[in-house]
This record gives C-alpha cells, sequence and structure tokens, in this order.
C-alpha cells in the first residue's frame, strides 16, 4: 500500500477520527497527532483574552508548502508511513482545533514523535496563512518571525 | 509589463485591497516593487523590512527579477498553526 499523504485547507471542523483512519495502514503500529486550538485565556508572556482568531491563507501557495513540509518529513523520517497536514480557517473560536499534523510509523521509536514536531514547526515558519487576535481590547494580526530564503 | 500583486494579513489592511494590477519597468526587481509600493502606500514604512515576496507561488529574494506576466503575493512572516 502506498504511504498516504493528506494535505488540506478546510473552512469545516477538523474530523480527528476520520484523518487518524487515513494515515493508518495495516502495518501502522504508532500515530503521533498534534493539534493546535484557540486559546482563549493566555497567561505567558502578555496575558490577555481571545474572543476569536480569524485566519486566511494564500491558498495554492499554502497547499504547495504544506506538501513540501510532508516531502521534508520523509526525507528526515523514510519510516513514516503516513502524513495528515490540515489547517482550518475562517472564524474561530476558543477550544476549537485549528490544525492537525499527524505522523504515523510501525513503531513509536523511529522518530514519529520528532516527526510531527518537525511538521508543525515548519508549518508555523514558511505555510502562508494568518490570524487576526480579536480580542475585548480589539484585533491585532499575528505575525510570525521567521523570513524564508528564496525556493524555501 | 503589467504584473498581478496579492496582498495578504497586514499587508492588505495598509493597501486597502486584495489585488491591484500594477505597470511596471522590465527588469525591477522584487526590491524595487517593494521600495515604489512603500511610496505609494507609506503606511507599510514600519513594516518595509519584514515583507515577505512569493513569486508564483514560490518564495522570491530582494535582488530577483520579477518575471513578465507573474503573480507576486506581499505578507507578512507567517502565522498559520
Amino acid at each position: 500500500m502506498d504511504n498516504p499523504t493528506i494535505i488540506s485547507i478546510t473552512e469545516t471542523e477538523l474530523d480527528l477520527d476520520a484523518l487518524m483512519r487515513s494515515v493508518t495502514l495495516s502495518s501502522t503500529g504508532a500515530a503521533v497527532v498534534f493539534t493546535g486550538m484557540v486559546r482563549g485565556i493566555t497567561d505567558r508572556a502578555e496575558p490577555h483574552k481571545t474572543l476569536y482568531l480569524e485566519y486566511e491563507a494564500y491558498q495554492p501557495m499554502a497547499e504547495a508548502k504544506m506538501r513540501q513540509v510532508a516531502a521534508e518529513i520523509r526525507t528526515r523520517w523514510p519510516s513514516v508511513e503516513g502524513i495528515a497536514i490540515v489547517q482550518r480557517i475562517g472564524r474561530l473560536y476558543p477550544r476549537t482545533p485549528t490544525v492537525l499534523i499527524a505522523c504515523t510509523a510501525a513503531h513509536r521509536d523511529t522518530g514519529v514523535f520528532e516527526a510531527a514536531r518537525y511538521g508543525i514547526d515548519r508549518l508555523k515558519e514558511i505555510v502562508p496563512v494568518w490570524k487576526k487576535e480579536v480580542g475585548p481590547e480589539g484585533q491585532t494580526w499575528v505575525e510570525g518571525e521567521y523570513i524564508p530564503q528564496k525556493g524555501e | 509589463m503589467k504584473i498581478k500583486i496579492l496582498f495578504f494579513a497586514t499587508l492588505r489592511d495598509y493597501v486597502g485591497a486584495k489585488t491591484i494590477e500594477l505597470e511596471i519597468p522590465a527588469g525591477t526587481t522584487v526590491l524595487g516593487l517593494k521600495e515604489s509600493l512603500v511610496r505609494s502606500f507609506p503606511r507599510m514604512i514600519p513594516s518595509q523590512n519584514f515583507i515577505l515576496t512569493a513569486i508564483n507561488g514560490e518564495y522570491a529574494a530582494d535582488q530577483q527579477v520579477i518575471p513578465q506576466g507573474s503573480e507576486i503575493a506581499l505578507f507578512p512572516p507567517v502565522s498559520g498553526g
């Protein structure tokens, strides 16, 4: 069976069970799933409250860059079987999952934890998606810090 | 030559449009385009050193010459997840 790679940008609710099924093979014995969610109350750094986040994407480029992240994972961790990278966009409220990275492998000691970690870290560097944070005090665009190089 | 420029996030707010079409001289570089946009839209000044540019969906360097008919996207460092 071919190793599945699921890439998607969606405005609909993330179905974690369905995504897990789609990256699980007969040979799979381990899955690492990361999901980020909207945090309503932030205590770290500058404490504040969030009413909702508004996500937008440069869709064709974002999908291409998510594919690139998956390819980079496969180069670094060849034993990874299935990969799902899904970003939800639109208006999302606290406690809602916004992104999912799932990596599967035959065993847990294959680098599959690191692979999923790399997936979310890399998505936050090169996938063109932005969020505007709306709180009781007003709204601000969240900006990252990473400056990708040509062709990255 | 004519190019299409897409703006996202803060840059769209500064420019007040999602997309514009612009006539630029052949040989214009990414940096040259950014400098001319910053002159037209001074609200971009504080973030001008942190504007990312994509040409036809690939990250571009400042020295790169913009090819005829390309789709350019300008946006701040990404913040997805």
